[in-house]
């Protein structure tokens, strides 16, 4: 789906302005009857879970993500895994990174803490941007607004991937990897959430109950925290939801290309780099973090697509999701 | 031994990296030059070699190539006063007469070197090759704008500091004498023993004056070798070579020059020249490489194909990976902390980070395990297999650090299984059981490049390599321990900053040495003497595997270049 049709979409969502705290219920129920989003949804806490588990995971398993174990690769054939399917095994369960021998579920489950951690910390910082600069530039004046459009068209149009990398090379190592990593991507992919913000405030400043609380006196910041903001609930959500696996993709890449997290701190990125020459020796080695990327990204996806499906009430009704007319029918 | 001159130190620095990692693939000559060749393993003449290579032989003029003993194909093209012995193996570091009837005339403290030319030399025209060629090959190599080759003959000559290329100097170096037509005499400012490894090289190429074009002799530049340039496109790009039909193998012991032509193609992915050797469809058949190896990954592969197993090529070149301190920096001052780094060093994992066992062997002395440079094995702060914990606890204890200590591990983050992070990592691992908690700064290649070379810049404790102009223990040594080569304001090389009299007057007794394998002995001596210091711990002396095409005949790898030498292939 293109980024323009997501906004539009997602934009269109709100136009019938569906107070927000009476349609949490609704949500919720719209949300429960689409196996595909449940499913989804279940794999994403999982997937946290295990993120937050780490540590307790893999002390289970009586290992980390970081200690060699020469003896348990064949040195004499460039280092790929001894034993079958890379060394799986009751010590290793997925087997051992090839010339390290260092645990593959380890870095696995470490990875995605990274992965998760990063993507989902970036995700805040665009839209706490997105949402700030949008609601301004909707408020203020001419001027404000024609500054802040252009400056987010800009936003825009930069490509995300060369300035992260310019970005990513100038900063001291000695900044903590993973923040920064986040802030990066977090600082540039603000842009298209700014502007669904800004379209969805100036549509919501002309409703009657926001006319009646500037006549009612109520300053600019009241109206925009108490009117405009449940308003724009809907919308943010639903492209967050989209944001999330894309960032996540982005980290990857980025550790991919070398300038993510720094070794020996396990990424799923890191691990795709490291694992491409080996396709042909040690297949394993390269499907598992590809398969968890993969899971993950589709897993967030899919749950977004429920999540926006669930606040649109007339992509619901066509859906016939939540309306109970389904049930009605087969009965 | 290279003085301080930063340019020249810089290109030398830099082409020695990448004559290595283009590098080579030379053999373990005993196991696999009668298998590869198998039935009918007799070369015969014909037919056309492909090279696939990752880098262009740029700049394809004799002055300005900078090579080890004559390069690859250069030296099909090229012939020098001496060349390196074509054999495989130990007797490949030999120094051998090419151009000369020997390899060089010394007089009794070495500062004179006398050549003598064979008769019948002609080039591609069929004009005969003089002294006064050779001369004016080497004069050319001082012009500014014919920059690139190494800094030895700078050094060396008398009175050739200032020298500015016959285009502007029309006298000449003096410091070469041409008595007669076939006769040509050097004067060096001091004793090197060593001058025939410096006459392997491409500046003693003899070059016509009269068909000098200066910056343009690149693209035609003349050949007294057995092929002659037809084509060179992109600067080595693509260059094709052709029978050069003057040359007479009566005057060529070396080359055996089995191939009508030759197609040089550079510039490819080291992935595609090795998926394309190990498929050897078409014209691949018939195909080497000389610079790409085989990595960790592809050698897992290969090595579980028997087909595949046959047609590698084996290849040591002179070359240590180690740890460098800086002695200046806190805590590496301390010698027991140094020591303490060394005997905690896992070399097994070491080895396994650079590719196992069959592409990097265990290093504990930092001259290479070859019998040119005079190796004499040590081990003087014993790790075993997998690190000594417990004795590097006891030493960090002694130096006061009873309760451990952290220090920043410098290394590039350039893909080479060098001095790149998966060795940083595998080090950063093994120290950790010595209760040492490595951080690990990861610098861009020309910036870690940069600052390792500055004394006002050097970190403590980084990744370092080194490998030699020629298989031999002076420029191994001389560069990186020598007191007088320690660059205040410039590329430094001494990382160690060590300034030894004892070792500085050594070095000078061993250069007076005209007895080569006398000399290896005292250099081997020097090695483990120095070696007590603690400046280094040395790690693995890589090894290269390379492909070759399954037409392939006469596969020969020196462990001076670890290379398959293209002059020896056949392909019929």
């Amino acid at each position: 789906m293109s980024e323009a049709l997501v906004a539009a979409e997602v934009a269109g969502t709100g136009v019938d302005p569906v107070p927000a705290a009476s349609g949490a219920r609704q949500f919720w129920r719209r949300l429960r009857a689409q196996r595909a989003a449940l499913v989804a949804g279940a794999l994403v806490a999982l997937l946290v879970l295990v993120a937050l588990a780490a540590p307790l995971l893999t002390a289970l398993e009586g290992q980390d993500p970081t200690t060699y174990h020469p003896a348990l690769v064949d040195s004499a054939r460039g280092g790929v895994p001894i034993g079958s399917f890379g060394g799986i095994g009751g010590d290793h369960w997925l087997g051992v990174e090839p010339q390290t021998g260092r645990d593959l579920f380890a870095r696995l489950v470490y990875g995605a803490r990274v992965s998760l951690g990063v993507a989902l910390a970036a995700t805040v910082v665009q839209v706490v941007i997105g949402v700030t600069l949008g609601v301004a530039a909707a408020l203020g004046n001419r001027w404000v607004d024609q500054l802040l459009s252009r400056f987010t068209d800009i936003i825009v149009a930069m490509p995300l991937m060369i300035m992260a990398l310019a970005l990513l090379a100038i900063v001291p190592s000695s900044f903590p990897r993973p923040v920064l990593v986040a802030l990066v991507i977090g600082l540039i992919g603000w842009g298209n959430i700014a502007k669904i913000v800004r379209a969805q405030t100036l549509t919501l400043k002309e409703l009657d109950y926001v006319a009646a609380a500037r006549l009612s006196g109520w300053g600019t910041w009241r109206i925009a925290r108490r009117e405009l903001l449940p308003g724009l609930a809907a919308p943010v959500i639903t492209y967050a939801a989209l944001l999330a696996p894309s960032n996540i993709t982005v980290e990857a890449a980025l550790s991919f290309l070398g300038v993510g997290v720094k070794p020996p701190t396990p990424s799923w990125g890191q691990m795709l780099t490291a694992a491409d020459v080996w396709y042909q020796a040690a297949p394993q080695y390269l499907l598992l973090p590809a398969g968890a990327l993969f899971l993950t990204v589709l897993a967030l996806t899919v749950l977004g697509d429920g999540v926006r499906t669930a606040l649109d009430p007339r992509a619901a009704s066509r859906l016939r999701i939540g309306t109970g007319r389904k049930r009605e029918a087969r009965a | 031994m290279r003085q301080p001159s930063l340019t020249a130190r810089r290109v030398a620095a830099a082409t020695v990296g990448l004559v290595l990692a283009a590098g080579a693939a030379a053999c373990g000559p005993e196991d696999n030059d009668a298998k590869a060749s198998g039935g009918d393993s007799t070369p015969h003449k014909g037919g056309t070699l492909t090279v696939l290579n990752a880098n262009p032989t740029q700049d394809f003029d004799p002055a300005r190539l900078y090579t080890s003993g004559g390069g690859n194909v250069p030296s099909l093209v090229f012939r020098t006063l001496t060349t390196r012995n074509r054999e495989n193996g130990a007797a490949g570091t030999e120094v051998v007469p090419d151009l000369a009837t020997d390899t060089g005339r010394p007089n009794k403290d070495a500062t004179v070197w006398t050549y003598t030319l064979k008769k019948g030399l002609t080039y591609e025209d069929g004009t005969a090759i003089t002294s006064a060629d050779i001369k004016y090959g080497i004069e050319r190599s001082f012009a500014p704008e014919l920059s690139g080759g190494a800094p030895y003959l700078r050094d060396w000559l008398v009175g050739a500091a200032d020298y500015q290329g016959p285009y502007k100097d029309k006298k000449g170096l003096s410091a070469i004498g041409t008595p007669d037509a076939r006769t040509i005499v050097f004067h060096l400012n001091k004793p090197e023993g060593e001058f025939p490894y410096l006459a392997t090289q491409t500046q003693f190429t003899p070059v016509p004056k009269a068909k000098d074009t200066g910056t343009k002799y690149e693209e035609h530049p003349v050949s007294s070798g057995p092929y002659k340039v037809v084509s060179n496109q992109n600067d080595g790009e693509r260059i094709v070579l052709e029978r050069n039909t003057h040359w007479s193998a009566a005057t060529d012991a070396e080359r055996k020059a089995y191939p009508d032509r030759i197609d040089v193609r550079s510039g490819l992915d080291s992935s595609v020249i090795n998926q394309r050797l190990s498929t050897s469809q078409g014209a691949d058949a018939a195909a080497v490489t000389t610079d790409t190896n085989l990595g960790p990954a592809e050698l897992a592969k290969v090595s579980g194909d028997k087909e595949l197993a046959a047609r590698v090529g084996t290849g040591h070149f002179g070359y240590t990976n180690y740890i460098a301190f800086n002695p200046t920096v806190k805590p590496f001052d301390n010698p027991k902390v140094r020591q303490a780094i060394s005997y905690a060093v896992d070399r097994s994992s070491v080895v396994n980070a650079a590719g196992g066992s069959a592409l990097a062997e265990p290093a504990t002395t930092f001259l290479p395990n070859q019998k040119s440079f005079g190796y004499e094995p040590y081990d003087l702060f014993p790790a075993g297999k997998a690190g000594n914990a417990a004795k590097a606890r006891e030493l960090l204890a002694q130096a006061g650090y009873r309760n451990g200590l952290t220090v920043t591990l410098t290394h590039s983050n350039a893909k080479d299984f060098e001095t790149s992070p998966e060795i940083a990592t595998a080090i950063q691992d093994a120290l950790k059981k010595a209760g040492i908690t490595v951080k690990l700064q990861g610098l861009e290649e020309n910036d870690y490049s940069d600052k390792i070379h500055n004394v006002k810049t050097e970190p403590g404790f980084f990744l370092a390599h080194w490998g030699a102009d020629w298989p031999s223990g002076g420029p191994f040594l001389a560069p990186i321990f020598d007191g007088r080569q320690i660059v205040k304001d410039g590329a430094n090389f001494n990382t160690g900053l060590l300034d030894d009299k004892s070792v500085n007057a050594e070095i000078d007794a061993i250069n007076k040495l005209t007895d080569l394998d006398a000399a290896a002995k005292r250099w081997g001596a020097l090695d483990k003497k120095i070696g007590e210091q603690a400046l280094t711990v040395p790690l693995f002396h890589p090894v290269y595997k390379r492909l070759y095409g399954k037409d392939i005949k006469n596969v020969v790898i020196s462990d001076w270049t670890g290379v398959l030498d293209i002059s020896q292939v056949a392909v019929k």
